[in-house]
């Protein structure tokens, strides 16, 4: 195993001890590697991983039992502070990874971070997350829980995600991680989920993803015609 | 080939902050480490830093324990960081050098 890897489950475990795994969900693309660990599918290998672990904390903020100095805890692992000036954002960073925390955007929104208080951090204002958090499934990897969107849901949202963004190549990651999802989704009886998935998109969200898969339908011709069926329906 | 490089791109501004971070808290961790003396069945403290090429000594006296802690957290911390900033420094090495890579940069 990497020593990037190795260094995850050590965050994950002091974020256990802490109290703190089991009322935040992964997304991003760690979210895939623990895909990978739930469905023991030897094709479902993700190419490329970003050094960031996304923590997604849900709206109304949890109660954590007492204050944790995230950074402090994490510090013992050589973890460092970076602060965004014109953001305000804080993240932790090692060389080998970072570790983010986010929040649903809702409203009007705004352009500073949510301070979370009581674990010394603030959390990046993303929309579009919530649909992340309606659905969530609980897996155990070395005995810690991961919480993890649906994978449904994980890649009809990272569809979303590729249509908004403005950078090209991120927009095109975001769409090969979306179609690998939904292809072992296919090949594995995952129908079900995915029509429940779309089932709560909304309907503004069902057009942009429609015209997205119009406009990758010449890479991805077999799964974008196998997801038009839900619209004809 | 395009995805790669922005993703390169990423990971080099990613390090370049880290090491600022590293730097910066460097600087703000106390200089020199404590050296303790007995004398007559007391000990003393001195502060021992390296100045172009000399070792000096500062004498504390007797320390509070506070200050101890404050001194010893700071050794184990730059000990700690040390490793992490050349491993950085490694990384950006390496980074730029794929970035500027003739192969990469005639990528569209």
């Amino acid at each position: 195993m990497t020593d990037n890897f190795n260094l995850c489950l050590n965050v994950l475990k002091k974020l256990h001890t802490a109290k703190v795994l089991d009322k935040v969900t992964i997304i991003g693309s760690w979210a895939l590697f623990f895909y990978q660990q739930c469905f023991k599918d030897s094709n479902f290998i993700p190419v490329l991983r970003t050094k960031d672990i996304d923590f997604l904390v849900p709206l109304p903020l949890p109660k954590w039992e007492e204050k944790i100095d995230l950074p402090h805890i994490l510090e013992e692992l050589g973890f460092s502070i970076i602060h965004n000036y014109s953001s305000g954002l804080i993240r932790l960073s090692h060389p080998e990874l970072i570790v983010e925390f986010l929040v649903p955007e809702q409203g009007r929104g705004s352009d500073k971070p949510l301070s979370l208080p009581e674990l010394k951090m603030n959390a990046q204002r993303i929309r579009y997350l919530n649909y992340l958090l309606e659905d969530t499934l609980q897996t155990k990897y070395e005995r810690l829980p991961i919480h993890l969107p649906q994978p449904a849901r994980y890649a009809f949202h990272k569809l979303i995600v590729a249509s908004l963004r403005k950078n090209k190549e991120k927009s095109v990651r975001d769409t090969e991680q979306a179609m690998m999802v939904f292809s072992h989704l296919f090949k594995n009886n995952g129908l079900k989920e995915i029509k429940a998935a779309f089932g709560k998109l909304p309907k503004k969200w069902e057009k942009t993803i429609y015209n997205k898969l119009v406009s990758i339908k010449s890479t991805y011709p077999e799964l974008t015609s196998q997801l038009f069926h839900f619209w004809d329906n | 080939m395009p995805i790669l490089k922005d993703f390169l791109q990423e990971e080099l501004k990613n390090s370049k902050d880290l090491k600022k971070a590293y730097e910066n808290e460097l600087k703000k961790i106390p200089k020199g480490a404590l050296v303790k003396k007995q004398i007559k069945g007391h000990d003393y403290h001195y502060l021992a830093y390296k100045q172009n090429g000399k070792v000096h000594y500062i004498y504390k006296g007797k320390l509070p324990q506070k200050e101890l802690h404050r001194y010893l957290k700071a050794k184990k911390r730059r000990a700690q960081i040390r490793p992490l900033l050349s491993q950085v420094k490694k990384q950006i090495h390496f980074l730029k050098k794929v970035l500027n890579d003739r192969q990469l940069q005639s990528m569209p």
